[in-house]
């Protein structure tokens, strides 16, 4: 078994009077996909935030590669690549134009900048749109760069916020594809969804939130059998049962 | 700092590339320069129209007042009737104008006073007003003339001249001494002619300028709801770098800005000299540091793009309006006082001590020190407010 990478340890974060994540524990393991799941609101989000160093957390800490988001941030921000659940890239700009401002953010060359971005969007399967503006681009394909930028820096883990909501089975498909090369090519990353089936493809652990709490947390397959043959229960059976079945809107 | 420079690069690029945002600022400024060309028609003189009514038609000496007032220049001559005169006052179409009375040319052929009536709303209005003083000068002259004359003719009555032979002379010689006055007036100019186009352009400078950096707030909280702040805090970029490039970025925007109108009026109205127009750029440079500075500070405490906007255009009216950018302020009034808490009056003075009074930069170091000491306090200000998301870094 690979040793822990990411090591999260007792995290809290409240907003004003509002307990966001309220003693979050948990460890992802070198080269392992580890599935963040939970209903809207549950505190996936900020949970990220806090790992990606963006949010201080109130309490707790979290070791990534052996350094603390607390104490050695920057260090941190050298292993990480972030694929935020907005497609926060500039519309404006073309796809190789984000991707070497991004790159070059990210401590690079020009050259080291170009090969990577041009590697990357090969990746994604966009490298004959290189030079084409963001806002021409459909959803998916628009997607796919936000999954192309987050990989500028060769990044040892890789936080992925729902990165295929509202795109086509194709584009969807290619990002599934991409992650799975990458944690074949030894990347370790989180994943956050609300597809289930997804997670069940692509995670090997998953942890389900609620209420700013981990309240489940096992391979898919665990969980499964926790509460029927794995082969007849989907995850959402496990989901559904383990959060409820009232909107949280 | 190379970092907060490929930001800046970044914004700047954006800018030029996004058509909307592009014409916004760039062909507003230039669209409002074409505008007061075509208001000042180019022209950097008083130029306006004197409102006539002639109730004396053919009368020598009505005619000859008329045609004196057309060969000024800077009277174009409307002849109107007198009901339609009083019916355009009535309905404030004009603001004065002027009747030369029946019997005009009997009266002062026989010697007798006769009266201009000078019919206006109110005061007139300081452009009628001006044109009044020409119609007076005007008449002055003819009344001289005619005095002179007469006084002429008095002295040399009982002498052999006869009385064409008189007048022939003293219009000559009122024509000379008009030629090659007794007492000449020289002009000497200093610095640029106080025209319309000088006046304003300090103005339209400064209100751009502001413009420009509520645009820079608007896309700064935009991209707060976009993302991309927080993804670039997730690289190896620190707040202040990026703080700092936010900074830059909105500094060469509304220089661009500046730089493109300065360049226009160079071109087109020669307000500059070479060496007041590298002043002014100085103060530009200055002017658009301390607005990109406040911009920020818009940009902090804003939460959505239209509060950006709104809280932007408030601000910049305000400083227009309090500034004196388009009035004039009186010396030693309220208003003064109140102008001095804009940004706008410091750059406003710099400009126009640069471009209409021919100053130089040793004469605009309080303004450029106040300049100096807002972009301090702004940038303190935006640093502390300055916040990539609530509760984050």
């Amino acid at each position: 078994m690979s040793a822990n990478y990411l090591v999260a340890q007792d995290l809290h974060k409240s907003f004003n009077e509002h307990k966001a994540v309220n003693g979050v524990s948990f460890t992802i393991r070198k080269r392992e996909i580890f599935g963040l799941l939970g209903p809207n609101g549950a505190g996936k989000t900020t949970t990220i935030r806090m790992l990606s160093t963006v949010l201080e957390p109130d309490q707790g800490d979290v070791i990534i590669g052996g350094y603390s988001i607390k104490r050695e941030a920057e260090e941190v921000r050298n292993l990480i690549g972030v694929c935020p659940q907005e497609l926060a890239l500039y519309v404006e700009l073309g796809a190789l134009d984000n991707l070497l401002f991004f790159g070059r953010m990210a401590g690079m060359s020009s050259q080291e900048a170009r090969e990577q971005a041009l590697a990357h969007l090969k990746l994604v399967g966009l490298e004959e749109r290189a030079k084409g503006r963001i806002d021409k681009f459909s959803g998916g394909m628009k997607r796919r760069v936000n999954l192309a930028v987050a990989l500028m820096g060769h990044p040892e883990l890789l936080f992925l916020d729902e990165p295929t909501v509202g795109i086509d089975p194709q584009s969807r498909n290619n990002i599934y594809e991409t992650i799975e090369g990458l944690r074949d090519k030894g990347m370790t990353i989180l994943y956050t969804t609300h597809y289930m089936e997804e997670a069940d493809r692509l995670c090997d652990r998953v942890a389900i939130m609620d209420g700013g709490q981990i309240i489940a947390m096992d391979t898919p397959h665990e969980l499964k059998a926790q509460i029927g043959s794995p082969d007849r229960v989907t995850l959402e059976d496990v989901f559904l049962k383990q959060t409820g079945r009232s909107l949280r809107d | 700092m190379t970092k907060a420079l490929q930001i800046a690069l970044l914004q700047v690029r954006i800018y030029l590339q996004d058509r909307g945002d592009l014409g916004f600022s760039l062909l507003l400024p230039v669209v409002t320069f074409a505008l007061m060309y075509f208001v000042f028609g180019g022209q950097t003189q008083f130029h306006a129209t004197a409102h006539i009514v002639n109730e004396d038609p053919g009368g020598i000496y009505s005619e000859a007042f008329i045609e004196q007032l057309d060969a000024l220049k800077e009277l174009d001559i409307d002849l109107l009737s007198l009901d339609k005169a009083d019916g355009k006052l009535e309905r404030a179409d004009l603001l004065m104008f002027v009747v030369i009375p029946e019997g005009f040319s009997d009266g002062l052929a026989s010697g007798e006073p006769v009266e201009l009536l000078f019919k206006q709303r109110g005061n007139g209005g300081q452009e009628q007003q001006i044109v009044a003083a020409l119609v007076r000068s005007v008449a002055d002259d003819i009344s001289l003339g005619l005095q002179v004359q007469e006084q002429v003719i008095a002295a040399l009555v009982d002498t052999d001249t006869t009385i064409n032979q008189i007048e022939t002379t003293v219009e000559r010689l009122l024509a000379d001494e008009q030629e090659s006055p007794t007492v000449a007036v020289t002009e000497e100019a200093i610095g640029s002619s106080p025209d319309p186009v000088n006046q304003f352009l300090a103005g339209i400078i400064t209100m751009y300028v502001l413009f420009a950096i509520i645009l820079s707030a608007r896309m700064l909280v935009e991209e707060r709801h976009l993302g991309t702040l927080e993804r670039l805090l997730t690289t190896r970029l620190s707040v202040g770098q990026l703080f700092a490039g936010k900074y830059i970025a909105g500094i060469s925007r509304g220089f661009i800005q500046t730089v493109i109108l300065m360049v226009l009026s160079y071109a087109v109205f020669q307000i500059f000299t070479p060496l007041s127009f590298m002043s002014s750029l100085l103060v530009a440079l200055v002017y658009a540091s301390a607005a990109s500075a406040l911009g920020l500070i818009i940009a902090s405490v804003a939460r959505t793009p239209d509060q950006a906007t709104w809280m932007g255009v408030f601000f910049t009216m305000a400083m227009v309006m309090i500034s004196g950018t388009f009035f004039p302020i009186e010396e030693g009034s309220v208003m003064e006082i109140i102008s001095r808490f804009s940004v706008n009056t410091y750059a406003n003075d710099a400009f126009r001590t640069l471009i209409n009074e021919g100053g130089s930069l040793g004469d605009i170091g309080f303004e450029i020190g106040v300049l100096a000491g807002v972009i301090v306090v702004g940038l303190l200000l935006s640093r502390y407010l300055f916040k990539v998301m609530p509760g984050g870094r």
